[in-house]
């Protein structure tokens, strides 16, 4: 059992450069254990840099990051056992099966019971009638919803979501939230989300990003909507790093 | 080993199922040959083909490599694959050594393609004198080689913009002194003559240490391409 950290994110003066443009600068915040959090921002923000760097796929310029109180440089394979990431990427191999894709990912984490919970994951997903169909036959909400559960096979602590809702039709969403919904107690979030509204509503910490700077932290409690709505649309004007 | 498992044996599966790489390096290989036989069909009688034919093989054969090593990460980028790979608690060095494997496989599986429809092209005329176990030999000893540096360089060329470019340009001097064992091992199984045992393992021994090498780079500077 890996020990358990009160803290999910320390970040700390974060930076990453792509030659001059800085995609993140200086970025630090701390996000407890348990929280949801959404990150809002224009395009070009920042934020799927960020998550690239908390997730191990890119390293900081500078600045350091701790995801579980696990440094994204130092300790990066440990890291990578304690998160799961969903983009609007699949992250699926288009010519393996639905089961076969799961069961790679599982013996990549070294999941013990594989067989079983890939087959419980599957029911979870909705997926078992399609588990032999290849990936590449499906639609965007299947594939959403099998990312769901690549991404919770290891049965990670902290789930990262890069734009979840991006492609889906309003049915695949509510699919999705209520899949959410299901594992929200037990995981930590971060979210990436150009919905204001759907944002705000799941998140208990919100965070907005601006040309790689934060221009708000706050817990949700603390923030009126309306204000936040309109901070926010003021980050818009802002553009690109 | 249970992760390199798991990674090899996923892209045999898709080999398997799409036949992508075999196939499409397998016909270019045998239209290659075609192509240098009847190039070389008007060079009259005091030419002998077999004097190059281990170069034109090795010719054929790099090519053919290059067209299929860049297959070889192509269903990775395809849907963000790879980005699922390195979330994973494994190794770099790991994937490079899964992935390396694999391309060595196909391209042995295409040069057991390759050889038959070879000797039928260019060993038939007159008496064969070399010494024929010599070319597979030296064959699997260059694809090593090959599917190391081709590993390496795909895996660079899927975060590079314009992919295909970095392969071509960086693989023919990467290989040059490799291409040169290569030719002169199998040229020795090809001709015989005098010397030619000689010829043949001085090949092998050059092909041996640039396989060494070149793995013990592509392992230590795995993580670092990945990152860039
Ligand atoms: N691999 C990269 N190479 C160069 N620039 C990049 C790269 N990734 C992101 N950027 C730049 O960093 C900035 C932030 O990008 P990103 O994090 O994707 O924004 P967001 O997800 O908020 O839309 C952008 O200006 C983008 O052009
Ligand atoms: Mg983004």
């Amino acid at each position: 059992m890996p020990e358990v950290c009160d803290t999910a994110l320390e970040v700390r003066d974060l930076t990453r450069t792509f030659g001059v443009r800085r995609a993140l600068d200086r970025v630090s915040f701390d996000l407890p254990r348990g929280a949801f959090l959404s990150i809002f921002g224009p395009n070009g923000a920042g934020k799927t840099t960020m998550v690239k760097v908390l997730t191990t796929l890119t390293s900081p310029s500078s600045g350091s990051a701790k995801v579980c109180g696990l440094d994204v440089v130092q300790d990066a394979v440990e890291l990578r056992e304690r998160i799961g990431l969903i983009s609007h990427n699949p992250l699926l191999y288009p010519d393996l099966s639905a089961e076969e894709n799961l069961l790679f990912f599982a013996e990549m984490y070294g999941v013990d019971d594989s067989t079983d919970r890939v087959r419980e994951l599957l029911v979870s997903v909705e997926l078992d009638h399609r588990r032999l169909d290849l990936v590449r036959t499906f639609s965007r909400g299947m594939l959403q919803r099998l990312s769901i559960a690549r991404a919770l096979l290891h049965r990670p602590d902290v789930l990262f979501l890069d734009e979840p809702y991006s492609g889906l039709d309003p049915h695949a969403m509510d699919i999705f939230d209520s899949l959410i919904a299901q594992i929200r107690e037990d995981h930590t979030f971060v979210m990436i989300s150009h919905d204001l509204d759907k944002g705000l509503e799941l998140c208990s910490h919100a965070l907005i990003l601006a040309r790689g700077r934060v221009v708000l932290a706050a817990e949700r409690a603390a923030v009126d909507s309306e204000q936040f709505k309109h901070t926010y649309r003021a980050t818009v004007g802002l553009g690109v790093a | 080993m249970r992760q390199f498992k798991a990674i090899l044996r996923k892209d045999i599966v898709m080999e398997l199922r799409t036949k992508e790489m075999v196939t499409s390096m397998g016909i270019y290989a045998m239209l290659t040959l075609v192509i240098y036989q009847v190039a070389l069909s008007q060079s009259g009688a005091a030419f002998d083909p077999r004097r190059i034919a281990a170069g034109l093989l090795w010719l054929a054969f790099v090519f053919t490599s290059m067209l299929g090593l860049n297959r070889s990460f192509v269903h990775e980028k395809d849907q963000g694959c790879l980005e699922a790979l390195l979330l994973s608690p494994v190794d770099r060095p790991v994937i490079f050594l899964a992935k390396a494997i694999g391309n060595l496989l196909f391209l042995v599986i295409v040069e057991i393609i390759m050889i038959p429809f070879f000797s039928f092209l260019f060993l038939q005329q007159g008496s064969y004198q070399g010494e024929f176990w010599m070319i597979p030999l030296s064959l699997l000893g260059g694809s090593i080689g090959i599917a190391g540096v081709g590993t390496m360089l795909a895996t660079m060329s899927v975060n590079t913009k314009g992919k295909d470019f970095v392969l071509a340009v960086l693989f023919i001097p990467l290989m040059y002194p490799l291409l040169l064992a290569c030719v002169s091992a199998t040229t020795a199984g090809v001709l015989g003559g005098d010397g030619h045992i000689q010829q043949f393992w001085t090949g092998m021994a050059a092909i041996g240490a640039y396989d060494a090498i070149m793995i013990a780079a592509a392992w230590a500077l795995y993580e670092f391409i990945l990152g860039a």
